[in-house]
């Protein structure tokens, strides 16, 4: 890997895309530390040492990760990349819903940029909705419910609030752009480029917490296990099981090599981060009901004390079975809707297609169903015992939820990684020929 | 572009204008520039005034030469052409003029220009035409076409603008990859393009890459096979998608196939092989739509241009499989040598522009691929032309009912009529149906493209009746005839519309050249191909929409764009691969390197054959030693990346990026290609026997080549991930 970089870096105009991403990185960080006007910066700082300090969880634990930390100190760039994203998602769900936009669709690149453009105005506008609601809730205190810091400079002025708000929606639309350019003239894909350097953003802080909290013994130990891990990850999401597939259009010539380059790649982890992002989103739930019946001072009922004592924080024995036995629900669910067998056997069919030996069509079907299920096994235990790491770090050293070496944050990091490296790897080859008669 | 027309106006109008000047001062006020820019080291880009000037010159010399004397949209055009834009120019404003004076000019800059068109027909009526223009402004000028010996296209190449198809100058530079001696090179080295009919050339035909195949031996496709899949019955045997690309046995067709030839077909992938060319014959290629037969021969018809494309034929045992359909005697099966696309093809020229009636719809291509701009040059005078709103129907039969009314009613005031339609078998059945109505027609379609100028030159005269495919459609100039102003001019009746709204448009724009008068008018029905390839799942019955058809034809647009981005995408690391190959190639080709390399690796083999023949006839034997190997492993690596690229879309399904694995594969392919040039020469070189007069290569038989192919898959055909999970979604929500 580092060998490709320190290569890539002598390819000129690969150096000047590496730089350029960079640059966009530097700017994207800039953002998301620069306070929004308005806001009590000292204030927002004792209050996040509070919120750091106190051992209850916050709601925000997925969107502050992907934020990088920004969303909680309500810089520029506070709501980050999420907006974008979850805008994306919607149009590709409104495209299979609503005709217009599925004709749009298959209108090809026209209809598609058409397509990208209603994304940018819904991120537009998702960008004002949550922006009023967490000034909204800083401006009632109930951003950091434990801090009685005012984190407003001046909460009752409207010129003032109006502008947080448009600062924030202004800052997400430029998120997004700086994302499109690293898409279309940086390195890999934006989006995620943008996701991985709020994940590893936390990073160096919060290491440097358990150093100085836990003793330097801990800290080593963290970080070996920690990379450790890094190496499992980074094998596993490398492991494929390779159906061949011939195709039977042409007539079988002469071949200078064997044929074995097609094949249906199956990966040991086909889900991805998926499962673990819907399983940890589920359990906030119980968290959220709580949070709502303590708000009254009546005594909790049964069911609600059971759910205090069980669900709500990670160290209890009921939360991590809930939790593993949710991924593994997860990644089969997940593997069944994106990969489809009788899709894929169809889609073989239709082009002349066939796995030697095995006819087209339900036998295909049937064979390819059959190895799937083989492999997400492994696989849905793997996702499982890696997102149990920081529930155990927690019980263990007591690290926070911005664990470094978190299951979400290990997966994402590695995924992000090694999809830029093959990038990188790939346009490298591209340039570098070597051989006979130079 | 207001302000250069200014500006040229003021040199047109001023005082002492060079329009009194003798045909002699013209020609002498061209030398005098060129004498004037031949004198500096570096041509100094032109000023504004100087290619105004030129203009001014031109306008003459075409006045005196030809007798054409173009109007300021014209020069407008040249003048965009001249600074390396595509010039959008409305059709029948005489592009042909303004790119010849165009190619003139660059040419008097010293460039050596090649003006690429759509069609041999094209490329030679241009430079017949234009020739008095070049001879007076002192250019040189030649033309080439499929037919031309290897001399007439040296000697072609050698003016200072040559005209030409951009197959035949492809096929050029492709036969010229493939030379083992250096005399035999013809293309000289890519100065200028100017591309005729720039949309047609640059987006329509660069989806299908240019292929150089060498014969190999007699196609082998069983004649059996074809009777087999004769009796298998659509529907129930095979399945054919929906735009009719692919087709498929179903399970029950699989049993039969299987009860009938006694084998489990898929452990037999050579007989699969066979069984799937034959039924791809059968089902998805139709006479007289995508190719004819004529002399015994099966010839494929261009789709884009409705032409007959000679030097085309059928991939991998197609061509075999479609003969053995119509019972002809096999041909030679082709393999391919060496390939480019049109992208490869023109962006090797340092500079180029061009020309066309319908460029600012594909703008986007043109500046995403060739990085041209376009620029629209407003018409002469305002098009007169009427165009009638399509008349829509819901079947096939009602629209030619229809379209004969049509015809009959307007053919009863004497206006000539031109009926454009989507195939060749159309054509006939219009045509024959016409004559059930007593009307005498000309058809004019692929199978007698060597009437088509004769036809042309009929088919704006009064009562004229004629029908035609794209041919028609494209570049021809129909004349009126006297009296058919009154009339209203060439009525243009389209029998459907095309994949693309530019073709339409080209068709339109055959009436109603230069004010004349004219009109044109649609007949689309619901059973169109248009229809029903690209928008089955919207429409089911009833007449369909006008916004329908315009959908339809933007999905077919977007389709079309995909396979050329995809075509470009694929090709691209190919063609640097190819690049670096031909670099060593020359090398071996023109210097010693191929001797060097033998004589270090087998100093004792080298030393031998040197005594033995000499030390040059060693180092040409072992040149041809390597060049044949060099290429023999090159058309090697082709086929091995055509496989590859083939089902490098399942790739997607490990969430990895098919274009990236194709690099990854290409990329070792070709590590592996460069060691087997090196193994295979020296084993070569160290057993055949070398003489004085060199190697004996011929027992191992270098191919001539001779035909070209297309082939073409989609990416990524699952969608991505989301599309898939919104999909699956769907389809649940739908069901209940």
């Amino acid at each position: 890997m580092l060998t490709a970089f320190t290569r890539a870096f002598r390819t000129p105009d690969l150096r000047k895309k590496l730089l350029f991403t960079l640059g966009i990185i530097a700017l994207f960080r800039l953002g998301s530390v620069l306070p929004t006007p308005g806001v009590h910066t000292e204030n927002i700082a004792l209050c996040l040492k509070d919120a750091q300090a106190g051992s209850s969880s916050n709601i925000y634990g997925m969107v502050q990760l992907f934020s990088g930390g920004a969303l909680l100190k309500l810089s520029v760039f506070a709501l980050g990349i999420m907006p974008y994203i979850t805008a994306s998602i919607i149009l590709q769900l409104l495209v299979v819903v609503i005709p217009r936009l599925e004709a749009l669709k298959k209108e090809g690149q026209a209809g598609q940029s058409k397509i990208t453009q209603y994304t940018r105005y819904l991120t537009v506008g998702l960008a004002i909705l949550q922006s009023t609601a967490f000034i909204a809730l800083a401006r009632s205190g109930q951003l950091f419910p434990g801090c009685q810091q005012d984190v407003l400079l001046d909460k009752d002025n409207v010129f003032s609030i109006v502008t947080m708000v448009l600062t924030m929606t202004a800052g997400t639309a430029v998120v997004m752009w700086l994302g499109e350019i690293i898409t279309d003239r940086g390195v890999g894909n934006g989006m995620s480029i943008l996701i991985f350097t709020q994940v590893i953003a936390v990073f160096p802080a919060e290491l440097l917490r358990i150093a100085q909290t836990k003793g330097y013994f801990v800290f080593a130990v963290v970080m070996a296990v920690g990379i450790a891990m890094i190496a499992l990850v980074v094998m596993v999401e490398q492991a494929q099981r390779r159906i061949p597939v011939q195709y039977a259009k042409r007539m079988v010539g002469r071949r200078m090599y064997g044929g074995t380059s097609t094949y249906i790649p199956l990966k040991v982890n086909q889900a991805g981060i998926i499962p673990v992002i819907f399983a940890s989103s589920l359990l906030y739930l119980p968290q959220l009901v709580t949070t709502l019946f303590s708000n009254t001072q009546e005594e909790p009922n049964a069911i609600v004390q059971w759910i205090n004592q069980n669900l709500v924080t990670g160290d209890t024995p009921v939360y991590m079975a809930t939790f593993f036995l949710l991924i593994v629900f997860f990644t089969y669910f997940y593997v069944s809707i994106t990969f489809n067998p009788v899709e894929v056997a169809d889609n073989m069919k239709k082009y002349g297609g066939f796995i030697p030996g095995i006819r087209p069509g339900r036998p295909t079907a049937e064979y390819l169903s059959y190895v799937l299920s083989r492999l997400t096994a492994p696989g849905s235990l793997y996702l499982g015992l890696i997102s149990m790491v920081p529930i155990v770090a927690l019980a263990l050293v007591g690290a926070s939820q911005n664990f470094p070496f978190g299951g979400t944050s290990i997966l994402i990091m590695v995924g992000v990684g090694l999809d830029t490296v093959k990038q990188i790897e790939s346009q490298l080859q591209q340039r570098n020929y070597e051989g006979f008669l130079k | 572009m207001a302000s250069i027309k200014q500006l040229f106006r003021r040199f047109l109008e001023r005082p002492g204008s060079i329009d009194l000047a003798p045909h002699e001062r013209v020609v002498a006020a061209s030398r005098a520039h060129e004498e004037r820019l031949k004198d500096l080291a570096e041509l100094p880009a032109p000023s504004m005034d100087d290619l105004a000037e030129f203009c001014a010159i031109a306008r003459e010399a075409a006045d005196r030469a030809l007798g054409l004397r173009p109007y300021d949209v014209q020069l407008v055009g040249t003048l965009a052409m001249l600074s390396g834009n595509v010039a959008e120019m409305a059709t029948g404003e005489g592009k042909t003029l303004s790119g010849a004076i165009a190619a003139a000019g660059y040419a008097l800059r010293g460039r050596r220009v090649h003006v690429i068109s759509v069609n041999d027909y094209l490329a030679r009526r241009d430079a017949e035409w234009m020739e008095p223009l070049y001879t007076a402004l002192g250019v040189s000028v030649g033309w080439i076409g499929q037919t031309s010996t290897p001399e007439e296209r040296r000697a072609a190449y050698e003016r200072d603008v040559t005209y030409g198809s951009v197959s035949e100058i492809g096929f050029d530079v492709l036969r010229d990859r493939l030379r083992t001696d250096v005399a035999d090179i013809v293309v000289p080295e890519p100065e200028v393009a100017l591309v005729d009919e720039a949309d047609s050339v640059l987006v329509d035909e660069a989806r299908v890459p240019l292929v150089l195949a060498g014969a190999t031996d007699p196609g082998d496709a069983v004649p059996e096979m074809a009777a087999l899949v004769r009796q298998l019955v659509q529907g129930y045997h095979y399945e054919t998608d929906d735009q009719r690309r692919n087709v498929h046995l179903t399970s029950k067709g699989i049993d039969t196939v299987e009860r009938a030839l006694d084998v489990e077909l898929y452990d037999e992938p050579a007989t699969l092989a066979e069984v799937s060319l034959a039924l791809h014959a059968h089902a998805l290629l139709t006479k007289d739509v995508d190719y004819i037969v004529r002399d015994g021969k099966v010839h494929l018809i261009n789709p884009s241009r409705g032409r007959v494309a000679l030097l085309q034929r059928w991939p991998d045992g197609l061509q075999a499989a479609v003969e053995a359909k119509e019972a002809l005697p096999a041909s030679e099966t082709g393999e391919i040598l060496d390939s480019i696309t049109v992208q490869g093809l023109i962006t090797r020229y340092p500079e180029r522009c061009g020309m066309t009636g319908t460029a600012v719809a594909v703008g986007d291509e043109l500046r995403e691929f060739y990085d041209l701009q376009v620029a629209a040059v407003p018409p002469n005078r305002p098009i007169v032309r009427q165009d009638a709103p399509d008349r829509l129907f819901e079947f096939a039969m009602d629209r030619d009912l229809a379209l004969v009314e049509e015809i009959v009613e307007a053919h009863s005031t004497g206006r000539p009529i031109l009926v454009g339609t989507l195939d060749v078998a159309e054509s006939e059945r219009l045509a024959m149906n016409l004559s059930g109505r007593g009307l005498e027609c000309v058809v004019l379609n692929a199978k007698n493209d060597a009437e088509e100028a004769s036809i042309i030159a009929a088919a704006g005269e009064r009562g004229a009746i004629t029908v035609s495919t794209q041919m028609a459609g494209r570049g021809t100039d129909i004349r009126l005839g006297d009296g058919v102003d009154d009339l209203g001019g060439l009525y243009v009746i389209g029998s459907g519309r095309h994949t693309s709204s530019r073709l339409d448009d080209q068709l339109r724009g055959r009436a109603g050249r230069q004010g004349d008068p004219g009109g044109s008018v649609f007949f689309v029905s619901g059973e169109d191909d248009l229809i029903t390839h690209y928008v089955s799942d919207e429409y089911t019955s009833g007449v369909p929409s006008q916004r329908l058809v315009g959908h339809a034809q933007r999905v077919a647009e977007g389709v079309n764009t995909q396979i050329h981005r995809n075509t470009w995408r694929y090709t691209r690391l190919l063609e640097r691969q190819r690049d670096q190959v031909l670099e060593r190639r020359g090398r071996v080709l023109r210097g010693r390197t191929a001797g060097d390399a033998m004589a270090e690796a087998l100093p004792e083999r080298w030393a031998e054959v040197v005594e033995a023949a000499g030390e040059d006839a060693a180092h040409a034997s072992a040149r041809q030693v390597v060049l044949f190997h060099l290429d023999r492993c090159w058309s090697e690596h082709l086929a091995h990346l055509a496989e590859v690229r083939e089902g490098i879309h399942l790739r997607v399904l490990g969430r990895a990026s098919p274009i990236d694995e194709f690099h990854k594969e290409a990329v070792t392919a070709y590590q592996r290609l460069l060691a087997e040039i090196e193994s295979r020469s020296l084993a070569t070189f160290e057993t055949a026997p070398v003489t004085a007069d060199g190697l004996d290569l011929e027992e191992e038989g270098l191919k001539r080549p001779t035909a070209t192919w297309t082939y073409l898959v989609q990416d990524n055909p699952f969608g991505s991930e989301w599309e898939r999970i919104a999909g699956r979604l769907a389809s649940k929500i739908r069901r209940r």
